[in-house]
């Protein structure tokens, strides 16, 4: 015999509610169930003492179990299996409706249409949540249109959705939608303009993540993007929970968009105001005032920022520790950085885990022994650019931050064998990046194999125009490395061969034939073949010792080389783009898309 | 340690620690503070208050996850094999063990044992799913064309 009334002590647990009780309960109780008055008016549920154990769980443990299916297909059949599983299958499976195809939101989008009171459930007011940005091209503004009468739409995610314009977001917004909204993503749709932000603001109380982030296209179009401080202002007005903000490339945003984001929405988590090149020292000196729950905040390429905005602002005046939540920093570019705002920096925040300050090259030493009071903290450090670093920094982040993971030390030209050989002790580093580091020899390479951890855990090795480099080392790296899935060598001339490059990534459309033959890329099933074919064509003992490069093809070295001489090999590059085409998405997650490899190169 | 009591009246003696992967019997310690006194579990029968204790003992010292989001993430995750032995029982032991769970507020046992029967569903047609759990099919043909119809979208492709 089944115990019969199962308390469900659950208060605390956030997971929604489905049982036709207002969104704002946070327990779900099953008594709510046989409340819901649309359901029952639409189908009975059945009290059959002979049914089966399954059949005879309490609501809440049915639940349970159906949302623990992962197919779609699946769950569907369950809503076929009696009545009393139906309605709980088919709100599992409308919490969060996926759509593979056009055709089957053509199917869904229709039964939304439909009058309500022809259907057997309130589909619409089912949906909680909706991700349409793998069907961007599909999404229209009747799309939009469609969804009006979801009034319990928690989170609608339209990235990509690029056919979309304003007049479909008000579409959306007509009715009661907006009031439980609490996440919007419109990054990338570019036709979207300040009228929708405007009614967002509006209609949209609850919200507190807002997604506007526009791609890189529009930095260099600004005429179209569409998003001004006007409409910005008015979401930091009447969006007072808003946690999460990011507006990168929309830039014609200034220092009052961020003023009244910082003013009026006092739970502040993420500000992401990359490209906003309008951006100055107003901005983050309200920020500092007002933000201390800060957790990601990215100015990167806001090149007015000057010193003074960490120097003599909150940031500097506020007890040490004040923004203890501070946990992402990307600084990249704002150049104008010093020593002593980095100094100032690491003391009111310091527990950064991420730390990017690419191109901030004012830094000296100083800020790496700054940075080294960051501890166990750290996990992410960019310095790349930054060419006054010298091996006596290097060394001691090292021994002081040793959960570094991934460390970026391009055109650090500075840096010589003895800074790697350090970092060799890293025990969870994956990731590193010495681009154009020319100093470095092979000794450095072996170095960080010879640690059994180290060879362990580095899965991305980037060492193009490491122009010492000789093969044995590399040998040596790709075949004690286990889990490296990248490594690239672009311009490293003993691998610019054809038996190695073969393994290699076709390099960019756009690149000219000169910077093709240069590149050299390597990244996962190339690295895998590469090692198969070092295996080959020497046994792991013999890899301390060169194998002439001229047992391999040497017409073709010897071409190369001579072209290689000729030429400049160093390609020129404009602006940011990818131009390595390292830009592989592969998905490692750690933000890492390669495009330094090349940059400014 | 702690002695918990069972619906049928049978004694269970375990640690502390271990009866604490239960948030409904932490809770009540919490309010009772140190007593001798046995807690009665008058939902549990000893048979799987016993299994429910020998989960507990292997789980012991496993991270005590907060996060809805790290659940939701576990939930595209295997079963781990012993779970996955404990789990080997008939259907009446193991949705007894579901309730068990449920009542006694042990969230991870709770998911194990519901991923157990999700993952019996898997790939079955709704007859099937029927057939496996024993349930009568209470539909009118008119209810079932009309829910198929309306959710065809969700269909396999």
């Amino acid at each position: 015999m089944l115990p019969s009334a199962h308390t469900p002590d659950r208060n605390n647990t956030p997971s929604p509610t489905h049982f036709g009780s207002a969104p704002s309960s946070a327990s779900s109780s099953v008594t709510s169930l046989s409340s819901n008055v649309e359901m029952e008016k639409n189908l009975m549920l059945v009290d059959s003492s002979t049914a089966s154990y399954a059949q005879n769980l309490p609501a809440e443990i049915i639940y349970s179990i159906l949302k623990q299916i992962t197919a779609m297909s699946d769950v569907y059949n369950c809503s076929l299996v009696c009545k009393t599983w139906c309605y709980l299958a088919l709100e599992v499976l409308w919490f969060k409706p996926g759509f593979q195809s056009a055709s089957t939101l053509a199917l869904c989008s229709s039964l939304l249409r439909q009058e309500p009171s022809t259907l057997m459930f309130p589909y619409p007011s089912m949906i909680r949540r909706l991700n349409l940005s793998n069907l961007s091209s599909d999404i229209f503004d009747s799309t939009l249109s469609c969804l009006a009468s979801c009034n319990r739409l928690e989170r609608i995610t339209l990235a990509g959705c690029t056919r979309l314009t304003d007049s479909g977001v008000l579409a959306l917004l007509q009715n009661k939608v907006g009031q439980n909204l609490i996440s919007v993503d419109l990054s990338d749709v570019v036709s979207v303009t300040d009228t929708a932000i405007l009614a967002i603001a509006e209609k949209c109380p609850r919200l507190q993540g807002l997604n506007l982030s526009m791609c890189k296209d529009t930095h260099e179009h600004p005429e179209s993007v569409q998003i001004h401080d006007e409409s910005i202002v008015k979401i930091a007005e009447k969006c007072p929970a808003l946690r999460r903000i990011k507006l990168s490339n929309c830039v014609h945003l200034t220092d009052r968009s961020a003023i009244a984001l910082a003013t009026h929405c006092k739970v502040l988590l993420e500000i992401d105001l990359m490209n906003c090149h309008l951006i100055s020292n107003d901005a983050l000196i309200a920020i500092f005032q007002h933000c201390s729950e800060l957790r990601e905040f990215r100015i990167n390429q806001c090149r007015r920022i000057l010193d003074t905005a960490f120097t003599q602002s909150a940031l500097a005046t506020k007890p040490p520790g004040f923004y203890h939540q501070l946990r992402i920093l990307d600084l990249t570019n704002v150049n104008a950085i010093t020593d002593q705002s980095v100094a100032v920096i690491v003391k009111a925040a310091p527990k950064i885990r991420n730390l990017i300050l690419n191109k901030c090259d004012k830094i000296t030493d100083e800020s790496v022994f700054s940075i080294c009071r960051l501890g166990r903290h750290l996990h992410y450090l960019h310095l790349g650019h930054c060419d006054k670093l010298t091996d006596r920094s290097i060394i001691q982040l090292a021994h002081q931050c040793m959960r570094i993971r991934y460390l970026d030390l391009a055109c650090c030209i500075q840096l010589t064998d003895r800074a790697v050989m350090e970092l060799a002790i890293l025990p969870k580093l994956k990731r590193i990046g010495l681009v154009k580091c020319q100093n470095i020899t092979d000794e450095a390479i072996f170095s960080l194999t010879n640690l059994s951890r180290m060879t362990n855990s580095l899965e991305r090795v980037h060492l193009s125009y490491c122009t010492k480099l000789t093969v044995p080392s590399i040998t040596h790296l790709v075949r004690s490395c286990h889990r490296l899935t990248h490594l690239s060598l672009t311009g490293v001339l003993p691998f610019l061969r054809r038996d190695f490059q073969r393994f290699c990534r076709p390099p960019p459309r756009d690149f000219n034939p000169q910077q093709r033959s240069a590149f050299c890329v390597f990244s996962g099933k190339g690295v895998r073949d590469l090692r198969n074919y070092f295996t080959r064509i020497r046994p792991l003992h013999n890899t301390m010792d060169d194998i002439p490069p001229s047992h391999v093809m040497p017409d073709f070295r010897q071409a190369t080389m001579q072209s290689l001489q000729n030429d400049t090999i160093y390609m020129e590059i404009d602006g940011d783009g990818d131009v390595d085409g390292d830009g592989d998405g592969d998905g490692d997650g750690d933000g890492d898309n390669d495009m330094e490899d090349m940059e400014d190169v | 340690m702690v002695q918990l009591l069972s619906s049928d009246n049978e004694t269970f003696t375990v640690d502390k620690q271990v009866a604490e992967r239960s948030i409904l019997i932490k809770n009540m310690l919490e309010d009772v503070g140190e007593s001798d006194a046995p807690i009665p579990l008058p939902n549990v029968t000893a048979k799987i208050l016993k299994k429910v204790i020998d989960w507990c003992e292997h789980h012991r010292s496993d991270p005590v996850s907060q996060q809805e989001e790290v659940n939701d993430r576990k939930r595209l995750t295997e079963i781990d094999e012993w779970d996955q032995k404990f789990m080997e029982v008939d259907q009446e032991t193991l949705f007894e063990i579901i309730l068990a769970a449920n009542y006694l507020d042990i969230k991870p046992l709770l998911d194990i044992g519901c991923k157990t029967v999700a993952n019996m569903i898997k790939g079955k047609s709704p007859e099937e799913i029927r057939r496996t759990f024993n349930i009568v099919n209470d539909f009118t043909p008119e209810e079932e064309a009309q829910i198929r119809k309306e959710n065809e979208w969700a269909e396999d492709r």
